[in-house]
Parts: structure tokens; C-alpha cells; sequence
């Protein structure tokens, strides 16, 4: 049992477990939509009949994968059979590391305002570079400060798109005043 | 069809230098993302689609018609160079690309492949700039009902891109569904998952923003993963590139390949959800059909790699047919060029032939320029191309991610945007983890609105009874059409997962 749980077929049926869940929870929402009175088709009708066909498959997968977990449902060479990806961050530092750049990604939405995109960017490129295992200093911090700034230069002469700036907001007067 | 405008759009396109350098551009961006193994034309229009924002429609287009074909020939250079297809629709192209490289001869498979994507590209155009109109006129009178059909029609091809589970496709479809019913209901305004203070859900998720989200972030995260556990490969090209185009004895030989390529990849292209990567295979075996010495494919020769590249490039014109006529996207590119072109504020589709007539030429000319941009940019760069393959993974993520993030900021300057591309980001990641396909989504999110609309405009028509639809002979061909293509998909799917298995017993 302790081998099955690690195949894709085991994976599927807790994915199908999630998606009944999501798809129970996301319906029950549906309910309490407005009506509106002489309307064919109200707010709640598409979204419910999605609902309806994702959580239909949702148990078709479920069905499927619990047969294939059963001895009846074996058949060898099947890829249900095939190790499924983990998602155990303390065991594969690859999960850790995935979610370490979430995190920094998560991080870089909520100080931009303050901080602004070159600086913000320059952060986050540079502390993903170092989590993947870059270790020339000096092109890391190259590219980490080149990158984000041609990036804000492109947009900011080119396609007059204005970018947070943050604390480097002499950057776009000093260019202004050149210009 | 008006021939006179048709021209003089030409003239106007070719001679407009923003119009040329967006495209040289684009089909420099395109040959570069695609030789990276990895980055798809998809990742590279969505990366590339903020960037037009502030352009006219035609240069927009034109950048982001250069990436498409650039990305098609540049997914066949790491193919031929390093056994790596750099995009999906070159995985026949290594077949007989890396056998010519290991004889020697990957300089003169590259510009093989070169010369055909540009032939197979100018034919699909050329046939999209004759077919599109009449199926446009023929679309001219759907009602509401044979619309919804044909959005249910687009829809069915979530099948064949749902990859070895045909459930899993199907609930990521519907999941996808259900994300575009997120946000203020398009009939009455009410708001459907959300509440009144949250502003920034009531047009639902913006596309772009999700879009990079998706295909881009996502990638990145999982490059991040890989690289981390040492699964990342990274080969390195170390050929000699002496030859630019084929020589005429070449073509010569290779001229049948490259017609049937190009006439297969348009017409395979212009089904709804078949790309470039079932192209490129239904070319190839074809070819190897009629050839009368099928023994030499797969040894390494020009004949394989001129059959497969023009199917590839063949298709960037035949998906456009459904795109611009019945604002169908053919496949995952022109779904994103389908965004792109709503951001602009036009709505592909039968239409789009009355009203925007001039930019609809305008579009076709653009993409006969974006074939031709990616010969001369192919042409000039190919020995850069040829090391860009090489390219570190440790530089080139980072550098993703932070472009990704301004893109998705840029659209609509909103730090929500930012935060949805995240999130969708992190969302691709474990749905690709868990081989949940993204496509189906990236394909919902643009044809469930149409789906919504004219399903809820007819059945306020007709008094909420939906059976008359069975009385349109046109809305009964689309649903027959869709039945089809589910079982063909389904039938197809199955073949494809029985192949593996007899393939993996026998390893």
C-alpha cells in the first residue's frame, strides 16, 4: 500500500478529492447569487452547470483511480502506475526551493509599490539566482541591476509606460532631464 | 474579395518602418525563445504581448506574428543541434535533424529548415489570405445559437490538447469555465464569487496577467524545482555553421516535402486545437509514405527535416483561418494573439470582415512579412541562434521572471494584476506537477465569455427553450463537428497511450 500511494493513480484521487471539494464549496457559493425576475437564464446558471460537468469528472477520475489502486485494476505498463510528483518540502529540496521562490514572488507583489520595480526586481532576481545555485558575483549582480533597469527604460521611453519607481525615482527625473 | 485594398495594405504594411522593425524584432525574440528548450512560441507571445500595449494595432501584430513563426523554425535548431526540440512543433524535426548533425551536416540540416519554414509559412499564408473571407461570409449570418455551438465546437478540441488523460483535460476545462464566470455575471451585472469591494475581480481575471502567470511563472517555479534536484538538462552545441540557405539541387529534392508540408500543416492548423506538433507528425509520416525510399527517413535526411518544418510553419497561417474568420482560436499562440487582439479593441470574427476590413489585410500582410522577417533575421543570426541553445538556465529564469512580472504589471498598471499572475503562476505549477493540462484553461478562459453570452442571448430569445437549436442545420453541423473531434480525440488519445505502454514494455 505504502508503494501505491506514491504512484500517479493515488495522486489523481486525491486531485479528484480536492476538485469534488473545490467544485462542492464553489456550488454551494452559486446559491446565494442574486436573481433577477424574468430571466431565462440567471447569474448562477453557467457557472453551476461548469460545476457540475468539473465535479462529473472530478468522480469519473475518482472512480478511475480507485479502480487502478485495487488489484483488479492493475495492468502493467500503465503511467497511472508511474511515481507521481511530491509535493513534501522537507524531503525534496527542489519542493523547498519552489516554494522559496513563491515566497520571493509573493514578496516582490507586496513591495512594489515601495520599493519599485527596478529595485524589487533586482531582489528577486538576485536571491533566485543565488537559491539555483549561481555563484559569479559579479555577473549575478550585473544582471540582476541591467536587466530591470533596460526593462523599465524600454517601457518607460519606448512604450510610455509609466513604472513604480520607488526610492529611485530620481532615475526617471535624471532620464527626463537628459531627454 | 477587394484586391485593390488587399495591395495597397500590403504596400502600406511593407513600406511602414515601425511595422518591419516590430516584426524583425519579433521574429528575432521568436527564433531565440524557441531554439531555448523550454520556452515555447506560446511563453514568447504571452511574454511579449505587454510590450505591444502602447503600439498601433498592425506593429502589434506584426511583433507578435514575428515571434510566432520565429518561434516555430527557432523550436528546430536545438531539435537539430542538440536532440532537444526547443518547441513542441519541432519534435519530428529531430527525427532526421540530429542524425544529418551527427554526420556533419547540421549546418545544412539548419538551413534546410530554414528555407522550408519560410516556404511552408508564405503558403499558409497565402491560403489563409483566400480561405479566411469565405468562411468569414459564411459566418456572416449565425444567430446566436449556431455561435454558441461554434464556441462549443472550439471548446471540443480541449480533448486533443488534454495530453495522456482525457478526464484530467476535461475538468481542466471545465475548471477553466468556471474561472471566467468569476466577476460581474456580462447579462444583469451581478456579482458572481465576489463581493462588491472587490473592485479588482469585477471585469473576472484579466487574461494577460494570468496568462504569464501560467505559461511563464509557472515555468519558471518548476525550472527553479528542477534545477535544484539536478533534472535540468543542459547540452551544448559545439557545430560549425558554414551554410546559410540550401543550394539549388537541393531544393530540388526537397521541393515536394516542403509543398505537401506546408499544404498539411495549413490544413491540420485550421482545425480548432490540432497545432503545429500533430502537423509536423501527420507530415512527416505522410512524406515517408510516398517516398520511394521510406528506409532512408530517420537516417538523416533533408527530405524529413523540409517535411516537418513547413507543416510547422504551415500552420501559423491555417491557425489564423479559424482566429480571424470565426474568432476561434486555432491553438494555444493564436489564443493568446485572440487576447491580444480583444486588448486592442477588436473582436476577431465574421465581422471583423465588414467592419475592420483593412486591418484584417492589414493582419495578413503582416504575417507574410513575419515569414519573411524570419528568413532575413534567420538568415543573419542562425550562427547566434546556434549558441543561444546553450544558454545557462541559472541566468535565463531569473530573467524570465522579472520580465514576466512587469508584463503583467504594465497591461492595466495595477499591483492586483501582479498578485493574479502570481497566484496563477503558482496554480499552473501544481497543475503541471500533477499533469492537469494548462492548455484547456488558457483555451476557456478566452472562449467561455463567447460560450456565456450567446448561450444566455438565445435562450432569452427564445423563451428560454434551448431544443429549437436542434432545428439549425448550422448549429447541428458545428455540434456534430465537436462530437467528431471528441471521439477522434478520445480514439486518437487512446492509440497514442497504447503505443507508450507497448513501447515502454518493450524497453
Amino acid at each position: 500500500m505504502k508503494d501505491k500511494m506514491k504512484t500517479v493513480a493515488f495522486s489523481n484521487l486525491i486531485a479528484s478529492l480536492v476538485f469534488l471539494g473545490a467544485g462542492a464549496w464553489a456550488y454551494s457559493q452559486t446559491l446565494s447569487f442574486r436573481t433577477v425576475k424574468g430571466s431565462y437564464v440567471q447569474a448562477a446558471t453557467f457557472p453551476q452547470i461548469m460545476l457540475l460537468g468539473m465535479m462529473g469528472f472530478a468522480g469519473v477520475l475518482l472512480v478511475q483511480s480507485a479502480w487502478k489502486l485495487t488489484r483488479f485494476g492493475f495492468k502493467a505498463n500503465d503511467w497511472a502506475y508511474e511515481k507521481a510528483a511530491s509535493l513534501n518540502f522537507v524531503k525534496d529540496r527542489g519542493v523547498l526551493f519552489a516554494l522559496v521562490t513563491m515566497v520571493l514572488c509573493a514578496a516582490f507583489v507586496a513591495w512594489f509599490r515601495t520599493l519599485g520595480y527596478v529595485l524589487a526586481s533586482f531582489l528577486l532576481c538576485f536571491a533566485v539566482m543565488v537559491l539555483i545555485g549561481k555563484r559569479n558575483l559579479v555577473q549575478m549582480l550585473l544582471i540582476s541591476a541591467l536587466v530591470p533597469l533596460c526593462m523599465w527604460l524600454l517601457f518607460y521611453l519606448l512604450l510610455k509606460v509609466n513604472i513604480p519607481m520607488g526610492p529611485l525615482t530620481f532615475v526617471r527625473d535624471f532620464v527626463d532631464d537628459i531627454l | 474579395m477587394d484586391f485593390q485594398l488587399l495591395l495597397s495594405s500590403y504596400a502600406s504594411v511593407f513600406t511602414n518602418l515601425q511595422v518591419v522593425l516590430m516584426t524583425l524584432l519579433g521574429a528575432f525574440g521568436g527564433i531565440l525563445l524557441g531554439a531555448i528548450p523550454g520556452m515555447t512560441a506560446t511563453m514568447g507571445v504571452a511574454l511579449l504581448v505587454p510590450f505591444s500595449f502602447g503600439m498601433d494595432l498592425i506593429p502589434a501584430v506584426g511583433l507578435l506574428l514575428g515571434i510566432y513563426c520565429g518561434g516555430m523554425y527557432g523550436g528546430s535548431i536545438s531539435a537539430i543541434l542538440i536532440h532537444t526540440p526547443g518547441t513542441p512543433s519541432a519534435a519530428a524535426t529531430l527525427i532526421d535533424g540530429y542524425p544529418m548533425t551527427q554526420k556533419g551536416q547540421g549546418g545544412y540540416a539548419l538551413s534546410v529548415a530554414m528555407f522550408s519554414s519560410f516556404c511552408g509559412g508564405i503558403i499558409g499564408a497565402l491560403i489563409m489570405t483566400f480561405a479566411s473571407p469565405v468562411i468569414a461570409r459564411a459566418a456572416m449570418n449565425f444567430n446566436s445559437g449556431e455561435m454558441f455551438m461554434l464556441a462549443v465546437f472550439g471548446l471540443s478540441v480541449i480533448i486533443a490538447i488534454s495530453g495522456r488523460s482525457v478526464v484530467k483535460g476535461l475538468i481542466s476545462g471545465f475548471l477553466g469555465m468556471t474561472l471566467c464566470t468569476v466577476g460581474l455575471d456580462p447579462t444583469n451585472g451581478l456579482p458572481r464569487f465576489i463581493t462588491r469591494s472587490q473592485t479588482g475581480l469585477y471585469e473576472g481575471f484579466a487574461f494577460i496577467p494570468a496568462l504569464i502567470g501560467m505559461f511563464a511563472v509557472a515555468e519558471v517555479i518548476a525550472g527553479v524545482e528542477r534545477i535544484v534536484r539536478g533534472t535540468e538538462r543542459h547540452a551544448v552545441s559545439h557545430e560549425k555553421i558554414t551554410r546559410v540557405l540550401p543550394d539549388g539541387g537541393t531544393i530540388g529534392r526537397i521541393w515536394p516535402n516542403i509543398l505537401s508540408g506546408a499544404l498539411i500543416g495549413t490544413f491540420v492548423g485550421a482545425i480548432p486545437g490540432a497545432g503545429g506538433d500533430i502537423a509536423v507528425f501527420v507530415s512527416y509520416g505522410a512524406n515517408k509514405s510516398f517516398s520511394r525510399q521510406p528506409e532512408k527517413w530517420g537516417t538523416g535526411i533533408p527530405n524529413g527535416v523540409a517535411a516537418t518544418e513547413s507543416a510547422n510553419n504551415g500552420c501559423s497561417g491555417g491557425a489564423m483561418i479559424p482566429l480571424l474568420a470565426l474568432g476561434v482560436p486555432g491553438d494555444a499562440v493564436t489564443a493568446v494573439l485572440l487576447g491580444a487582439f480583444i486588448m486592442k479593441g477588436i473582436q476577431p470574427g465574421p465581422m471583423m470582415y465588414v467592419s475592420e476590413l483593412p486591418t484584417v489585410y492589414g493582419v495578413f500582410a503582416a504575417l507574410m512579412l513575419a515569414n519573411l522577417a524570419m528568413l532575413l533575421v534567420g538568415c543573419a543570426g542562425v550562427r547566434f541562434f546556434a549558441k543561444i541553445v546553450s544558454v545557462e538556465k541559472t541566468v535565463l529564469y531569473p530573467i524570465i521572471l522579472v520580465v514576466s512580472l512587469l508584463g503583467a504589471f504594465s497591461i492595466n498598471k495595477n499591483v492586483f494584476d501582479l498578485g493574479v499572475c502570481v497566484g496563477f503562476g503558482v496554480f499552473g505549477w501544481l497543475m503541471n506537477k500533477y499533469e492537469f493540462p494548462l492548455s484547456p484553461i488558457l483555451l476557456t478562459l478566452i472562449l467561455g465569455p463567447m460560450c456565456e453570452q450567446n448561450f444566455v442571448r438565445y435562450m432569452n430569445l427564445n423563451h428560454g427553450d434551448f431544443t429549437r437549436i436542434f432545428h439549425s442545420p448550422i448549429a447541428m453541423t458545428f455540434l456534430g463537428l465537436a462530437v467528431l473531434s471528441i471521439l477522434y480525440s478520445i480514439w486518437n488519445q487512446g492509440r497514442i497511450n497504447r503505443l507508450q505502454a507497448a513501447e515502454a514494455e518493450r524497453a
